[in-house]
């Protein structure tokens, strides 16, 4: 089984053994082990299990907090502040659901916190989509888009990035709840029920969101049309 | 177009194709919604442009793929999160369940409820301790009671200065004992009220007692009524023994006499109490000085293994012989003095009773020690 590099770096940096052998082992052990396992061996003070619940779920935690924030320092920001807040409260859950949505709970939270205080201050709304340049060298992802399909048709080429742009712009303009739960919905691939969970609140709260969501952006590209 | 033959009309239709297209619909819902799309063209053409719609926000590329297509994001943010972790010194480990929290949840549900349980509670549990109380305060001794003492407030200036004016006594509702209150007219009216375990008020009887030319001697009495119960104590039993010798007023004698009776087979009472019959002009005084001798002597032959022996027999008149021995401990208290004092009163005493009482006393000691 090969294992990226930073599971092995991590195993290493735990103090637990600095062979990387061994390493590999217990990183391999504990891969082996279901979430439950894991957050009870987390919870009585064992680093790795907790290192490891982490790789298990922090790549869909920093997609989401990247698609949601749309700037990197803001993702990491959030990563940070999602998995502090896991490592500092998983004493207190209490399997009373699944690990997995304990942590959305927590993450979406923290989003939410963050794409509220963003909204709150009018300098620092979302980022300008036509900037051309994404932070940490990165290009902004819109930008990228338009690059990338240069060489179709320019016609529909043109229409699409027009589409795209306004449905964009539309996004930032919708409630946090609603970017959320639209973003959980279509690119997280979440069921509403599961969304309810995570936000806490009923699945019924969550369907009214989408339903809402969904029409503004409809509203958006129905001018084009 | 709503055909009328549908099941439902086409707004609800149309509302719940936005789930129809992302599979967030139940299975009745969806025989609905295919049952109506099958007859009408417009709700068709809607669901069209809900999965054009769905197409497009699919087809956006994500800022994820990005801004981290090759994973330095992530690694970067594991890392960052690794060395948090380390500055935290110590992970806190699963928490014990506290106690009652199945208590504590459920009045968090149930405000209302558990505010009515709270009182319902409060309302039994006050009856019911009032109860308690009322019957417990009736077995605590009186000496039981623990107080703090707080320090003396009356400074020795106020009291050389001080005027009594009443002292009062009201029953303690906690422990039966009494409370007094004392009412003090210094340069300020002073109004001390408490138990005579209260440092003040036991300074302030004390001095009217130990200084009775200063004092009525109404007050010299009432203060001795309010220390009797406390002969025990050193600092009363001195200002006892004070007044039993020096006081003025017979009565007050008397009384300061009276108030040392359970602590007459002490050396320093028995001395007083000597004193007394020899010196004291009071007839009544000297009596009771006879009477309290007897009961210590008594006190001292119980509380001894080895009977009572008067060191040496005087000549008594229509009595028995009294044998001397030295019994004793105390030298102006011991026996010998006590024997010697009864027969010296029996003899010379101006008041007849005094000599009856005498010979009486002397009487009950030698036939204890046939005994």
């Amino acid at each position: 089984m090969s294992l990226p590099r930073w599971a092995l770096a991590f195993a290493d940096e735990s103090g637990h053994t600095s062979n990387s052998d061994s390493a590999l082992a217990t990183v391999t052990s504990l891969a082996s082990l279901d979430d439950r396992l894991l957050v009870e061996q987390a919870q009585a003070g064992n680093r790795p299990a907790f290192e490891e619940l982490v790789r298990r779920y922090d790549r869909d935690v920093l997609r989401l907090a990247l698609n949601l924030m749309k700037r990197t320092e803001d993702a990491r920001d959030v990563y940070q502040e999602a998995f502090l807040k896991v490592y500092r409260n998983l004493h207190r859950f209490r399997f009373e659901c699944s690990f997995y949505t304990w942590l959305y709970r927590i993450v979406t939270n923290v989003c939410l916190d963050h794409l509220r205080r963003r909204q709150a201050r009018p300098e620092d709304q979302a980022p300008d989509l036509h900037s051309g340049q994404f932070e940490d060298g990165g290009t902004d992802f819109f930008e990228c888009q338009r690059e990338k399909r240069a060489t179709l048709d320019p016609e529909q080429h043109l229409l699409g990035l027009e589409i795209k742009s306004r449905l964009a712009a539309a996004m930032e303009r919708l409630s946090p709840r609603e970017r959320i739960v639209f973003e959980m919905k279509h690119y997280q691939g979440l069921k509403l029920r599961a969304i309810g969970d995570a936000l806490g609140t009923s699945e019924e709260t969550v369907k009214n969101s989408l339903f809402r969501a969904t029409r503004k952006l409809r509203n958006e590209l129905g001018i084009l049309r | 177009m709503n055909t009328g033959e549908q099941n439902k009309p086409c707004a609800e239709i149309a509302s719940l194709l936005v789930f129809y297209v992302c599979d967030e619909v139940n299975e009745q819902e969806r025989a609905a919604i295919e049952q109506h799309l099958a007859n009408c063209a417009a709700c068709q053409s809607q669901l069209s442009e809900e999965r054009e719609f769905q197409t497009a926000i699919v087809s956006l590329v994500r800022a994820d793929e990005q801004a981290d297509p090759s994973g330095i994001l992530l690694a970067r943010c594991r890392s960052e999160l690794a060395e948090k972790l380390d500055d935290l010194k110590r992970p806190p480990t699963k928490e014990k369940v506290p106690a009652f929290a199945w208590l504590r949840r459920w009045m968090a549900l149930h405000p209302a409820w558990s505010a009515a349980t709270l009182v319902l509670f409060g309302l039994v549990g006050g009856v019911q301790s009032t109860q308690w109380l009322t019957g417990r305060s009736d077995a605590i001794a009186l000496d039981q009671t623990v107080n703090v003492r707080p320090g003396p407030r009356i400074t020795e200036d106020q009291l050389s200065k001080m005027a009594v004016a009443g002292v009062n006594f009201t029953p303690s509702p906690y422990s039966g004992s009494q409370n007094v209150r004392v009412q003090l007219s210094a340069q300020q009216p002073v109004e001390l009220t408490g138990s005579l375990d209260d440092s003040d008020v036991r300074r302030v009887l004390t001095y009217v007692v130990e200084n009775g030319d200063r004092f009525d001697s109404g007050v010299r009495l009432d203060c001795l009524d309010a220390l009797k119960a406390r002969a025990e104590d050193a600092e009363v039993r001195v200002a006892l023994l004070a007044a039993a010798r020096k006081d003025q007023n017979p009565a007050v004698r008397l009384k300061a006499l009276e108030a040392l009776r359970d602590a007459s087979a002490d050396g320093g009472v028995r001395q007083a109490l000597l004193e007394a019959l020899q010196h004291d002009s009071n007839p009544g005084v000297r009596v009771e000085a006879v009477n309290l001798l007897v009961r210590s002597l008594e006190t001292a032959q119980s509380d001894s293994l080895a009977p009572l022996q008067p060191p040496q027999a005087p000549q008594m008149t229509g009595g028995p012989m009294v044998q001397a021995s030295g019994g004793g401990s105390d030298v102006d208290g011991s026996i010998e003095n006590v024997v010697r004092a009864f027969d010296e009163l029996r003899r010379n005493d101006p008041s007849r009773y005094v000599r009856l009482r005498s010979a009486a006393a002397l009487r009950e000691i030698s036939a204890r020690n046939d005994q």
